[in-house]
């Protein structure tokens, strides 16, 4: 494990902290309590995705269902098994996606290909199949004008898909950036700008160049030492975090032509990311999924050592060495049994968390804040 | 090393993942620094004992996982993983636990040739076998290597057998699929 | 991009993160020779192995080699290992053979010696032409003189097989097209095939449902190699094995090409395309001799096909470099387009009009009569249109008569293999002003051209001769995957 002298500082402060004296019985730290486990799901659940409106959670695994999870009795109520997707894939669905509007579905699989679900019939049917990719296909992520989807597999590419008409998707790119296979793929939050992890340890980003309108690497973030498993976009789109098999959990900050930091800028146009955080020795396996809360800034990740973990930016952070303190983190009894697989904060109620695991649970999680 | 000492101070600080159970701040024979160890003053001694207790058991259960995987036949020769001397009791170590008290085993094993293109093949079936053993009962954390200097792309190979998603791909696969039930198979 | 080859082999099948000694998953028949059975093998310490027979005796074990024609019958990788590519297609191969022959003249020799010839495509003239500031005419002669300084006896040009290839296919689609509209269960689209990249790709990764869709059209280059096998080396009374025919072409996907087993002719033992060197490979062997092309003296490029015809007719375009009207890829979608309008329906002045599409990449044109669109043709490079266009026609959605497909985006001026741009120009650049001087080169039809008329006539027997499609039609065969456990790569 790497240990750089300013996280041993940051690490040292954090274990200084129970030397104010407080009784644990009198303070209210800031906790992660478990809401409901939904049961389910044969064998490994893989991934979980909350609906933009956030009425409706899907989640899906080895089992190659997509499950649907809503509310019984308002909005307040226990959340149930609404829909049951079972005939899509012939294999592992890897990864579920809403489309921004809500209406659209994609799903993932080891079977090579992306299924595209949606309700215009009244029940949730596929309507669309994405075919092209040699191999397991290991993620699928929608633009923010829902125009645009990407995918990425173990054939090492990343894929860019135009909605060309009514269920009609066409290829737009094929990226071979990377060497090896592609783990995750992620829009930018506000712009057209595409951000992808590997195998290969390396985190890639792409744009689409207008002049033969094809799409092009425009930065390569490199610093972890092993696979990157995911990445995640805070709400501004100014900082991105990532996770990976080495254990750590990097925060990496963009700096833009004409900084005002002195940042050297491969060329006029692209931006340069910076790695400005890197949080060590706090996971002991490999680090699966991170999530970026849009709405509390809390980050949430997902660990091979079965735990879900919640981390808050120092108040006093400095922008350009910002520090992130471990708050609170799934324990016990009620976390999970095997490899978490996956985190997603809910879209509008602060606090509310899905994770997946291995252990074929998906579990709902409420972060309660600390009170001194 | 840290690690461990970080999962202790964490449950003082009351954000760990261990209160539940007293045997969940263990620590299996890690060292810490020791300008370190001052901050920690609650190492108590029973934790001492604990630690011998820890060490039978986690022979036990390297025992146990070593007798799982050295009847694993060769892909392609007629003899057992041990009779190759591709697997060895002493190849199999649990290195400690996870926060929530789960061991952590790491097994090294010896391909027979240095380019032999079936490594990656021999750690699926150690996996794929333990998973389907003693994983069931016993949920534990693996991970497999190759014995050091033993393979020409040794670091690539760790990289693959490692890796969860490429392992659980790798099963659906109907052909290698075949292959890893035939090597594990038991003996009648 | 340091890889010569095109996209489409990098993205599906090229793997150059192995080696084919290490993940080769070919298996190859060995000549066994009957040994008993305790026999051992062993490594010795300069790494080779050695069997030791019960008695003791050792013997040295064959290495096995993996060639480009194993490469392209598997369903693996194809691997772009430098051991497999210069065994067989490299300018170091190539040279080898040039000194051989020298030194064989230089002791008298002359009759063991081989003719070299060496045909030159426009593509990498063009390219050689902008890396060396030079006029694309200047540059082809100085270009055949530095081949003929470095051993090359007969320099040619490509544009009698260019004719051929056009026409052939000409022809192949009013026979698809007129079948279909007579009922019959012809594949239209019919698909270009003088892309290599692309006909590999199909074959490896859409097998039987695509290939019959393929025209059976030969390339230029492999045209080129029956013409220098069969007719040259017999105008000039040599055997074929002891021609030595090297193309020089824009992209490496061309060397797999060349050794494909349809271009090998056991009986001769010989290859149609013995060696294919490309663009960047010229601009290697240049810098290394510390040369620049302009330093070259210019040699007149040979001109060799009549020879032993009793034709006079002149051929205007002889010592001139010449274009085909349409793309910079060999202009299939233009002519088979202009002359299906005139010869289906009709139209002698249809003005055939490519727009473009959802990118550059992907153009369209039609041919309306009575506001009926009759003929649809495209032209679609690069991997992306390529995988469109398959997805539209396994969901019968394909609209078109006839595609036009490369796997280079922007087709063969920007092959895999030509020379890079120089230091702050952008790819795009250089392949906008490699398309712009393509378009300045003067234009030349397939039927005016009088070899054509001599080819057919005598070299081929005659129109409908079985000849011609011996000589001037292939096949594709779909790659079956394979399924041995032991060697999936996961």
């Amino acid at each position: 494990m790497l240990f750089e002298p300013y996280h041993l500082t940051y690490v040292l402060r954090l274990i200084e902290f129970p030397k104010h004296d407080i009784p644990f019985a009198d303070c209210k730290q800031p906790k992660l309590q478990l809401v409901q486990v939904l049961s389910g799901h044969r064998g490994r659940v893989w991934n979980v995705s909350w609906h933009p409106g956030g009425n409706i959670l899907a989640s899906c695994g080895e089992d190659k269902t997509i499950r649907l999870w809503g509310t019984e009795g308002g909005p307040e109520g226990k959340w149930v098994v609404k829909t049951s997707l079972t005939d899509g894939h012939e294999r592992t669905i890897r990864e579920v996606a809403w489309s921004p509007c809500g209406n659209y579905l994609a799903s993932a699989s080891f079977d090579a290909t992306t299924a595209i679900w949606d309700k215009k019939s009244g029940t949730w049917e596929c309507n669309a199949t994405l075919e092209g990719h040699e191999n397991e296909i290991k993620s699928v992520s929608w633009a923010k004008s829902g125009q645009l989807l990407a995918t990425c597999s173990r054939d090492k590419t990343v894929w860019v898909w135009e909605i060309a008409e009514e269920d009609e998707y066409e290829c737009a790119a094929v990226v071979n950036a990377h060497v090896q296979d592609v783990k995750k793929v992620v829009w930018h939050p506000t712009d057209e700008i595409l951000v992808s992890a590997s195998y290969d340890n390396s985190i890639k980003m792409f744009r689409n160049d207008p002049a033969d309108d094809d799409w092009s690497c425009i930065a390569t973030l490199t610093s972890h030492t092993s696979t990157v498993w995911s990445i995640a976009f805070d709400r501004t789109g100014t900082r991105l975090a990532s996770v990976s098999d080495d254990g750590t959990l990097k925060i990496w900050r963009v700096y833009l032509p004409g900084n005002g930091e002195g940042i050297g800028l491969p060329d006029d146009i692209d931006p340069r990311w910076k790695c400005v955080c890197t949080i060590v020795g706090l996971h002991s396996r490999s680090i699966y999924d991170v999530a970026w809360c849009h709405q509390t800034d809390l980050i949430a990740t997902a660990c091979g050592d079965d735990v879900v973990r919640i981390f808050q930016e120092c108040p006093d952070s400095d922008p350009h060495q910002p520090s992130f303190n471990l708050v609170a983190s799934s324990s016990g009894v009620n976390g999970h049994h095997q490899d978490v697989n996956a985190v997603a904060w809910h879209p509008t109620i602060p606090g509310l968390l899905a994770s997946a695991s291995d252990d074929g649970d998906v579990k709902l999680w409420k972060f309660l804040e600390g009170e001194l | 090393m840290l690690l461990s000492f970080l999962q202790k101070s964490k449950s003082l600080i009351g954000i760990g993942e261990q209160q539940t159970s007293p045997l969940s701040s263990s620590v299996s024979g890690l060292s810490v620094p020791n300008d370190l160890q001052s901050n920690s003053s609650n190492m108590s001694s029973s934790s001492m004992d604990r630690q011998s207790t820890d060490q039978s058991d986690h022979k036990q259960f390297q025992e146990l996982i070593y007798d799982y995987i050295r009847s694993i036949k060769d892909p392609e020769k007629p003899a057992t993983l041990e009779d190759l001397h591709v697997v060895y009791e002493e190849g199999v170590k649990v290195k400690g636990v996870t926060p929530g008290n789960v061991k952590m085993v790491e097994i090294e094993f010896n391909p027979t040739v240095p380019h032999c293109s079936l490594a990656t093949l021999i750690g699926l079936c150690i996996r794929v076998q333990l998973e389907r053993t003693v994983a069931l009962s016993n949920p534990f954390k693996l991970d497999i290597y190759i014995k050091k200097g033993a393979h020409n792309t040794e670091d690539e190979i760790n990289k693959q057998i490692n890796d969860k998603e490429r392992i659980a791909a790798a099963m659906e696969n109907p052909n290698l699929r075949k292959i890893v039930e035939e090597c594990i198979q038991e003996e009648d | 991009m340091s890889s010569g080859f095109s996209g489409v082999l990098q993205l599906t099948d090229l793997d150059d993160f192995i080696t084919p000694s290490q993940e080769c998953i070919k298996p190859v028949v060995i000549e066994k020779t009957a040994s008993g059975t305790g026999s051992k093998i062993k490594i010795q310490n300069d790494g080779s192995y050695v069997q030791v027979n019960e008695g003791g005796d050792t013997e040295k074990l064959r290495r096995v080699d993996i060639s480009l024609s194993d490469c392209l019958a598997c369903s693996g990788c194809i691997t772009s290992a430098e051991s497999v590519l210069i065994t067989q297609q490299s300018q170091d191969e190539m040279l080898k053979v040039f000194q051989n022959n020298k030194q064989l003249r230089e002791c008298g020799k002359e009759k063991e010696s081989k003719l070299i010839v060496v045909s030159i495509s426009i593509q990498p003239v063009l390219s050689l032409a902008a890396r060396y500031k030079l006029e694309p005419h200047d540059a082809f002669q100085r270009l055949s003189g530095y081949l003929k300084s470095i051993g090359a006896d007969v320099v040619l040009d490509m544009t009698l097989s260019e004719d051929l290839s056009l026409l052939e296919s000409e022809t192949e689609f009013l026979e698809r097209f007129r079948s279909k509209s007579g009922g019959s269960k012809t594949c239209l689209p019919m698909f270009t095939s003088s892309c290599p990249g692309w006909v590999c790709y199909a074959e490896k990764t859409h097998g039987s449902f695509i290939l019959p869709y393929i025209s059976s059209t030969k390339s230029p280059q492999q045209i080129q190699g029956t013409l220098v096998k069969q007719l040259i080396a017999k105008n000039r009374s040599y055997q074929a094995a002891n021609v030595y025919h090297v193309t020089v072409e824009p992209c490496y996907d061309k060397k797999l090409e060349a050794s494909r087993n349809d271009f090998y002719n056991e009986q001769e033992d010989s290859r149609d395309v013995d060696c294919v060197i490309t663009s960047i490979e010229l601009e290697q062997m240049l810098m290394s001799q510390n040369l620049s092309l302009s330093d070259i003296p210019p040699a007149e490029v040979d001109f060799p096909w009549l020879e032993g015809s009793s034709s006079t007719e002149p051929c205007s375009y002889k010592g001139t470099l010449v274009r085909h009207r349409g793309t910079g890829s060999g202009g299939y979608a233009d002519h088979v387009m202009a002359v299906a309008a005139y010869e289906l329906f009709g139209e002698s002045s249809a003005q055939l009009n490519f727009k473009v599409l959802r990118n550059p990449d992907l153009r369209e044109a039609i041919l309306e009569k009575d506001g009926q669109v009759v003929l649809r043709f495209a032209v679609a490079n690069g991997f992306r249109n390529i995988q469109n266009l398959m997805q539209k026609l396994k969901r019968g959605k394909c609209p078109y008569d006839f595609v036009e497909i490369m796997a280079c985006p922007s087709g063969c001026l920007n092959g895999g293999a030509q020379v890079r741009p120089e230091e702050g120009v952008q790819q795009k650049e250089l392949t906008t002003q490699l398309e712009k001087c393509y378009e300045e080169l003067p234009i030349h039809t397939p039927k005016s051209n009088p070899l054509v008329q001599e080819i057919y006539a005598n070299f081929l027997g005659g129109m409908g001769s079985d000849r011609i499609s011996t000589s001037l039609h292939t096949a594709y065969h779909a790659v079956e995957k394979m399924n041995t456990a032991l060697n999936i790569k996961w």
